[in-house]
This record gives C-alpha cells, structure tokens and sequence, in this order.
C-alpha cells in the first residue's frame, strides 16, 4: 500500500522534473537527502567480540564501524551520526580510563551528537565532566535540569544542523535516575517528564526554529511489556506530534527493522533501536521534495 | 494558436522564476531504513587501531599487575556450607564497607551476607592479579546495607536452612544447623527478636537476585557508592599475603 504511493508519487514527481528540464534546465533541482547513522548502548566496547564468543564473534569493533560510516560519508556527505547513550561501562577500558578512549574514538569517527544514558554517571556525574574535553561532539538533554550541577551550561536540550539547506534539529531524553543510578553519582541533576518535554521540544523545533526534520535520542527504552504504561520510546511516539524519527537505547533492544508509529496526530513516524555493544549500526535515509512539488502529504516509509 | 502556447511557456516560466526566487519549504517524500551488521565485511580503520593500541597495552599491564599473593587455591567449593573464598569476600567486604557504614551512621554494621552464584570464578595458588578480581567478580554490583527487622532475619536463615549452599557470610554469623532446630548467633550474641540489625550485601541482592527476597522493602537502606570488585582489589593491595580458612561458621551438625 505505502509502496504503491510511493511509486505513484514518484512518477508524479518525475514528470514535473521532465516538464521543468525541457523548458529551463536551470531549475532542474537534484532532491534532497539526508542519512541519519546511529548507535546505542555501545558500553565502552571498543573492539571486537572475540572468535569465541558464544553470542557476538567477531562482531562489532570501533575501527570496523569507522570504515562503515566513512562508506557511508563518501556516498552521501550530508549524514549524521547519532548516539543514544550509555557510551560507557562494560570492559576495563572503562574501569581504567574512565571513557577517555570511547570519547576519543567517537570524535575520530566524527560523532555529531549524542545523549546521555544512566550508565555516563558511572563515575559520577564529575567523571562524565572531567572527560568532555576528550569529545569533539555534544550531548544534549531536554529533560534532564544540570542547573546545580558542574553540568551546566554544558548540555543543551536541543541542537540544529543545516545540511544542504535541510534545516535538523535533535533534542535528547534520559531516564529517571532515582532508583536506577546512586544519588551519589547523580547529585543535583532533576528528571523531568519525557513526554510534556517532547511536547514542548517538538513545538518549538518545529514552529520556533522551522526544522524541516525532527529527531529525538532518547535513552528511555524501548517498550516494557511488564509495565506497558511506563515512559518508552512506544509511548512517547504516540503521544506525541511532529517528530520524524526516535533514536531509542537503554532497552538493548534488537529491532530487525524500525517499528513505523502512528502519533498523536495520525501521521506515521519511525522509532528505531540497534540493540548494543556496537554489533550493528542503524541507517535512516530521509527524501525531501519542495512543498509545491508534491501532491499529497502523507511520506512513503519503507523499512 | 501560437500566441496561446507562448503564453502558456510564459506562464510557466514565471511561475518557475516565481518558485526558485524564495526558499522553499522542504517535506520529507520517503523514507528508507536498514540496519547495517558492524561485521568482518568492514576494514578495520588503522588510525583507530592506532589509537587504541597504547590504551590496549596499558589495560593489559594493568590487569596482569600482581596485588597479592596466596599460599593456597581459594576456590567456593572446599567446604560443605561454606568455603576459603566465600569466607575471604564476605569477611573482606566487611572490613571494606563497615568503616564507611560507621562514618555514615555511628553503627556497625552485624555482618555480610552475598550469594554463592556471584562467585564466578576461583584464585590459584600464587600471584594475584587485577585480572582474577575481574573474573570473579564481573559485575558491577555496588554494596548496600540494609536494616532489616528480626522477621526478615528469621526469613534469611529460612532461607540459608532451605538452600544449604555455601553463600558467602562473614565471620560475624555463626549458624549450625541440627535436623530439627538450629544455633544462631550474631556477634557472639543469641539472636534477639526485639532489634533490627544491619546487613551488608549488593543492590543486585538487595533488588531480590537469587530469590534473596527478604532483602526487599528493608526498614532503612544504605547505598555505598562503592562496588564490590573495586573492593576485592583494594583489600588484595593492602595485604601482601592472603589467608582464608574455613572456620565453621556455617555447619550442619
């Protein structure tokens, strides 16, 4: 069904490029495309699984992921690349370097953002701070207040990018600490409600900044069948409107392909997870046509 | 006839002008996805492999740095309810967390209790590394000590009397079990049903790992922000010979 609008939408387009180009070739313009490239929970696995083991062998491994997205640079130069959070804990380069090594390697890659999960506090929220300078990359959090934190001013709830004139904006979500992380390690730092976050975050990305896409890293987990209430990326794309694209972590969730939601507003969105460790990197390609270009507003998503 | 087309064009060319003169609003038309496997398709980047060679060596040096040394294997499986390595962790968590408990709140904490299935692995006789503290202790399980009432103490020694495995307990509990009755005391002293006492174990006990259950919902809890194999190395490297015996703590008679 989506597949067929797809198709006709684009012979319809098509045929509107074929009249332009007889008349005036000039104005034959190439359409836009942004590639969204993502990670989560990737827990300070720097190299490869080894030949043994029982789940992983052989997969994952920084300089193995830096020749992937170099690839997929050369193929398309306006993509990003995304992380959902929990960069650190889960080998002893963390334990002895504190996550010096998983910031330097993420710049090298050239990172563009990334958010927080629960694991970054690890060291404590000190430990988080004193390895900023090792990230050529920021963090962003919309419902995460650092005010009384050494935090602050260093994280943003949102950040805009231009790429060939496609105006993105990215805000990021944590999850609730309290229970979850020691106070200790957390301090100051005051949780607030994803969803009246998003709300407020969508309103304003889309209406005050004009974003032509709009995504959210979120490291609030998937879904929870034992708590199918709780706050999830699931529930917060139904709830919520103008949001392109749900970047999830936290839940290690594998998802074969992203799972296309219908939000408050009817519209199809997509939330997508690629489970940890970085064993798989996740690939969003984003088509964009001019306003007066297309005829119907609905967009084809096929995953 | 002529005249009409060329109007047309006109038109056309107009609104083309008209179209490209201001910028357009962007709508997303198509979306595609795919999850890419990071496999052994991909090169390996050599200046990432680079960058993590220094890192690799150093982490390697440091987890073969010798922190102690044992006379003997400590292993969890030399007794019969308790063994050299789950006396050694219980007894040295204890020593490791209580003067922080004191700080904390002026009391001691009573003693220490862990689950035998977190032991995950033995120490042969020799050098110790940071390596054996890795492998026997993977997780990152941070101590809690929690103020339990005498009901909830009743119900760890059902527990300890139903499961008769050799989980870890400090030396601070002595527990013999008869066929039909048991002698318990805490501290040298006969278990008292009017006072709530203070035990030191994980928060991955604590949450009810290991059907521990009567860990939960405890009266007070008090969360160190210290983990447990951070103190396993901080207890070998302040001693230069490690010793462990098996002292009855925990028998049946």
């Amino acid at each position: 069904m989506e597949r067929r609008k797809f198709i006709q939408q684009t012979a319809a387009a098509a045929s509107l490029t074929a009249i332009g180009g007889l008349t005036l070739p000039s104005f034959t313009k190439k359409k836009k495309h942004i590639t969204i490239l993502h990670t989560n929970d990737t827990h300070s696995h720097v190299e490869p699984f080894e030949a043994s083991h029982y789940k992983y062998a052989n997969k994952g491994g920084v300089a193995r992921r830096a020749n992937l997205v170099e690839n997929v640079r050369k193929e398309n130069p306006n993509t990003l690349l995304l992380d959902a959070g929990d960069i650190f804990q889960g080998t002893p380069y963390f334990n002895y370097f504190g996550g010096e090594l998983e910031f330097k390697l993420m710049s090298m890659l050239k990172y563009d953002l990334a958010t927080i999960g629960n694991h970054d506090f690890d060291n404590s929220i000190e430990g988080l701070y004193k390895q900023l300078p090792n990230a050529n990359f920021n963090f962003v959090s919309a419902n995460y207040d650092f005010k009384n934190t050494v935090l602050d001013t260093h994280v943003k709830p949102y950040q805009l990018f231009i790429k060939d004139g496609i105006k993105i904006g990215v805000f990021g979500l944590g999850i609730k600490l309290e229970g979850l992380v020691s106070p200790k390690m957390y301090k100051e730092t005051k949780y607030e409600d994803p969803i009246g976050v998003s709300q407020d975050m969508s309103r304003i990305l889309k209406e005050e900044e004009q974003c032509d896409l709009i995504i959210c890293l979120s490291h609030l987990g998937y879904y929870s069948k034992r708590n199918p209430t709780a706050v999830c990326d699931l529930n917060l794309a139904k709830a919520t409107k103008n949001i392109d694209l749900i970047i999830g972590g936290h839940s290690h969730t594998f998802l074969p392909k992203p799972t296309v939601v219908r939000n408050i507003d009817n519209q199809n969105m997509l939330v997508n997870q690629v489970g940890c460790y970085g064993i798989n990197v996740g690939r969003i390609d984003f088509y964009f046509d001019e306003e007066n270009n297309i005829t119907s507003k609905g967009r084809s998503i096929i995953v | 006839m002529h005249a009409t087309l060329n109007k047309i064009a006109f038109t056309f060319f107009l609104s083309m002008l008209l179209f490209s003169c201001k910028q357009e609003k962007q709508i997303v038309t198509k979306v595609t996805a795919k999850t890419i496997a990071v496999d052994t398709s991909f090169t390996p980047v050599k200046a990432i492999t680079n960058t993590i060679a220094p890192f690799k060596e150093k982490m390697i040096k440091e987890i073969n740095t010798t922190i102690s040394y044992t006379p003997k294997k400590l292993v969890r499986t030399d007794g019969d309810l308790e063994s050299s390595l789950g006396n050694l962790i219980a007894d040295l968590s204890y020593s490791r967390a209580n003067p922080i408990f004191k700080k904390e709140t002026g009391k001691n904490i009573d003693f220490a209790m862990f689950n035998y299935g977190g032991i995950r692995a033995g120490i042969p006789a020799g050098n110790i590394t940071n390596k054996h503290a890795f492998e026997l202790m993977p997780f990152d399980n941070m101590f809690v000590v929690v103020e339990l009432t005498p009901n909830k103490i009743e119900e760890l020694i059902a527990y300890l009397k139903t499961q008769q495995t050799a989980h870890p307990l400090s030396k601070h509990l002595q527990l013999t079990l008869t066929k039909n009755s048991f002698k318990l005391l805490i501290n040298g002293k006969k278990f008292n049903s009017n006072r709530n006492y203070f035990i030191l174990t994980t928060d991955y006990l604590q949450g009810g790992g290991d059907n521990m259950v009567f860990f939960k919902n405890p009266k007070n809890i008090y969360k160190q922000n210290y983990k447990m194999r951070d103190a396993i190395v901080d207890y070998f490297k302040s001693k230069d010979t490690i010793k462990s015996t098996l002292d009855n703590r925990f028998k049946r008679k």
